[in-house]
């Protein structure tokens, strides 16, 4: 027979649930973990394999992921299997839902790009009207910022920019190529700011290396793989939760577990599609849903991979000074930061991944045969290459819901998602497209290809919204603490409570505001309101 | 480091392995030197027909043949991997691969009363001539514009992702490419 003396539940164990436990364990709290996928052993489950050797050749076995275009055939076996977990998208507006069910979530494979936001966000309605402001400020979530970044050994260049927030990083003072020296040159003549990456150190950075062995450490925290969470249980008298209903993903056998608090943080919209499952008397839309919103305003941010493809004439044929290849940098939103009417036909902006170093790929140069294979060992090495992402503006239309019919392997109602591009985001990509070539030319480089073609919804893995904070409860799912509006021991910390999102890597904003959340709760307990 | 282990995986073949010397412990755990069902046998074609097939392997020449020694489609055997592909492909991919090809080679009848197998190089690189447009990032809408663009990445990418290749390279002494930590099936 189990014995409960957790005080916590968590839900989840990637960036959210990972440091809710980091901080909750270490301060006395016993946590009990549920993560829907099992656990991961890096070295039982992993080996080094020729690409030859693979059944399909690299190729990935067709038809396996229909909306997963970041799996490779190397990788498959860590993404969702999608026929298992299904989900629906209106037939003219696909959306690329890409999960990870493992211990550790998709911090096992995030990019670690890792931006703070600033108060263009924070308080973007009162920059330009549109959406909604945080109920927070950047000063009220620098202070847990600057505990996230030493403890993910961030690296990069402070510039001391209002929309780019500076923090407690690893300074990144590696001298540029020359190739970056043109570039950067050529922006700066188009007044285009520029900076060093900013990201997590390590080949890895992930929950299960950097936060759950200190939480498990503690001795406070019980970590259960294969927990599948179908139901959040209410307490009919108080409206409180009282209870997680979970399935062993392998057995299929359910279980209830009480819960005193809980933490959800099974990554955006699972963390949603469990608050619309848990329907009751109470809560007859959804728990937490007195507003009506959750669920609504999914957004996320637009990608344009590759939207410049250039080569530096100066490589071609590995010609050129050792130093005249290699390095990345990032361009942070530079577009509408005055006040007022944008002076865009857009709102808002973009920012730009960008790197030096590559090899263009061969469908990018008309020709085949012999000419082909010439060319590309000219140009081997000679790229430079630029990634768009934009902000996609939060809309009420733009949601999750419950499919009526549609279920999972275990039985669970699955979601329909509706997410599509508008003009504002078409407009943002196309000036993108445009400045980026003016940055190529500018800098001496050969365009070899641009376009403005988004990823579809859900490709960046960046998706936010649906179970939004607000000061306003009749219009937001969550306060300023992501504690749920009326039902204070539900919290809910992953990328669904984020009111807007810029164009910054989420992550260590979802990390800041769980050190954050997870403090509040431990002051609320003190208390004795919790 | 990397170029060591995929020699050591080329090397894995029971025929190179010693002889055994003494008989193993009952309590030892071994590992046993295996190769992949592509290296033991031949592959059975099961997607195109015979004359799609034949088309398929003349343009997989042409799009990437062999270059100063190094190995084209043909060594890399990549029709034969792109037959066993396209079956299991989705039906937009397979229509896609049958009507580009029964078009080539219908267009090389017409034009030279002679299957596109049969072509000259000259002849049947005339009509690759779609794969000269500059690129887009839509695909194209004309069929054959758009089933040449297909099959030219997938060519290249069956060729470079093969053993032949990987020997090659091994034995240019050019850096091993190909090879990457493995996922298992986590259960």
């Amino acid at each position: 027979m189990p014995t409960f003396n957790h005080d916590v539940v968590i839900i989840g164990s990637g960036a959210s649930g990972g440091m809710a436990a980091y901080i909750l364990a270490q301060a006395g709290v016993k946590c009990l973990m549920l993560e829907a996928g099992p656990m991961i052993d890096f070295n039982r489950h992993r080996s080094m394999k020729a690409v030859y050797d693979l059944p399909f050749r690299g190729f990935g076995e067709p038809g396996r992921f229909p909306h997963i275009t970041q799996a490779s055939e190397f990788d498959a076996n860590l993404w969702i299997d999608e026929k298992k977990n299904p989900y629906s998208h209106p037939e003219s507006d696909p959306y690329y839902w890409v999960r990870i069910r493992l211990l550790g979530g998709k911090t096992l494979r995030w990019g670690r790009a890792a931006w703070r936001l600033s108060d263009y966000e924070f308080k973007g309605k009162d920059h330009d009207g549109w959406g909604e402001n945080w109920p927070l400020t950047l000063a009220d979530l620098a202070p847990f910022y600057d505990r996230v970044e030493p403890l993910f050994r961030v690296s990069g260049r402070n510039e001391g920019w209002p929309q780019l927030p500076d923090g407690k990083l690893l300074a990144d003072d590696s001298t540029e190529s020359l190739s970056m020296d043109r570039f950067l040159a050529s922006a700066k003549k188009l007044g285009v700011p520029t900076t060093k990456p900013r990201r997590a150190t390590g080949t890895l950075a992930s929950s299960v290396n950097l936060l759950l062995p200190a939480a498990q450490a503690t001795g406070n925290l019980t970590i259960v793989p294969n927990a599948i969470v179908r139901e959040i249980g209410v307490d009919p008298k108080t409206g409180l939760v009282n209870a997680v209903h979970y399935i062993d993903r392998r057995s299929k056998r359910e279980y209830t577990v009480p819960a005193k608090t809980l933490l959800l943080g099974a990554s955006t919209l699972e963390s949603t599609r469990l608050l619309l499952n848990s329907r009751s008397r109470q809560y007859p839309t959804g728990l937490a849903n007195s507003s009506g919103v959750l669920g609504h305003y999914l957004f996320d941010q637009f990608y344009v991979k590759n939207t410049v493809t250039a080569i530096v004439p100066e490589a071609r044929g590995g010609k050129g000074p050792r130093n005249l290849m290699g390095g990345a940098g990032y361009v942070p939103r530079f577009t509408n930061l005055k006040p007022g009417k944008p002076k865009k036909n857009y709102l808002r902006g973009w920012a730009w991944d960008f790197g030096s170093g590559g090899t263009p790929a061969p469908e990018l140069f008309p020709q085949w045969g012999d000419e082909l294979a010439r060319t590309m060992a000219d140009v081997q090495g000679a790229g430079f290459s630029m990634t768009t992402m934009g902000e996609s503006l939060p809309r009420f239309e733009h949601k999750l819901t419950i499919h009526p019919t549609l279920r999972d392997e275990w039985g669970i109602p699955a979601p329909h998602i509706e997410q599509r591009y508008t003009d504002n985001e078409h407009n943002m990509a196309k000036d993108a497209m445009e400045t980026g070539v003016a940055l190529c030319e500018g800098a001496g480089f050969e365009v070899l290809a641009a376009h403005s073609q988004m990823v579809p919804p859900g490709e960046s893995i960046h998706e936010l919204g649906t179970c939004r904070m607000g000061a306003d409860a009749t219009k937001s799912v969550l306060n300023s603490f992501n504690q749920a509006h009326g039902v204070k021991n539900l919290f809910v910390l992953d990328g669904s409570a984020f009111p807007s999102g810029g164009v910054q890597n989420p992550t260590l904003t979802i990390l800041a505001l769980t050190v954050r959340a997870s403090e509040y709760l431990l002051a609320q307990k003190k208390q004795g309101k919790l | 480091m990397k170029r060591r282990q995929l020699l050591q995986t080329l090397a894995a073949t029971p025929a190179l392995l010693p002889a055994q010397q003494t008989n193993p412990s009952p309590d030892e755990n071994v590992v046993l030197a295996v190769v992949s069902p592509e290296s033991a046998g031949l592959a059975v074609r099961r997607f195109f027909t015979p004359e799609q097939f034949a088309t398929l392997q003349t343009l997989a020449d042409l799009i990437a043949p062999s270059i100063d020694g190094r190995p084209g489609a043909k060594d890399a055997e990549a029709a034969v991997f792109l037959d066993f592909l396209l079956a299991k492909s989705p039906r937009d991919r397979q229509v896609l691969y049958q009507r580009g090809l029964d078009t080539l080679n219908r267009t090389a009848r017409t034009r030279h009363q002679k299957a596109f197998a049969e072509l000259a190089p000259t002849e049947a690189n005339a009509l690759l001539v779609p794969l000269k447009v500059k690129w887009t990032y839509a695909a194209p809408t004309e069929p054959v514009a758009a089933f040449l663009r297909a099959a030219k990445v997938d060519i290249i990418r069956a060729t470079t992702n093969s053993r032949a290749v990987a020997e090659a390279n091994i034995a240019g002494r050019r850096r091993a490419t190909g090879l990457n930590p493995y996922w298992q099936v986590i259960e």
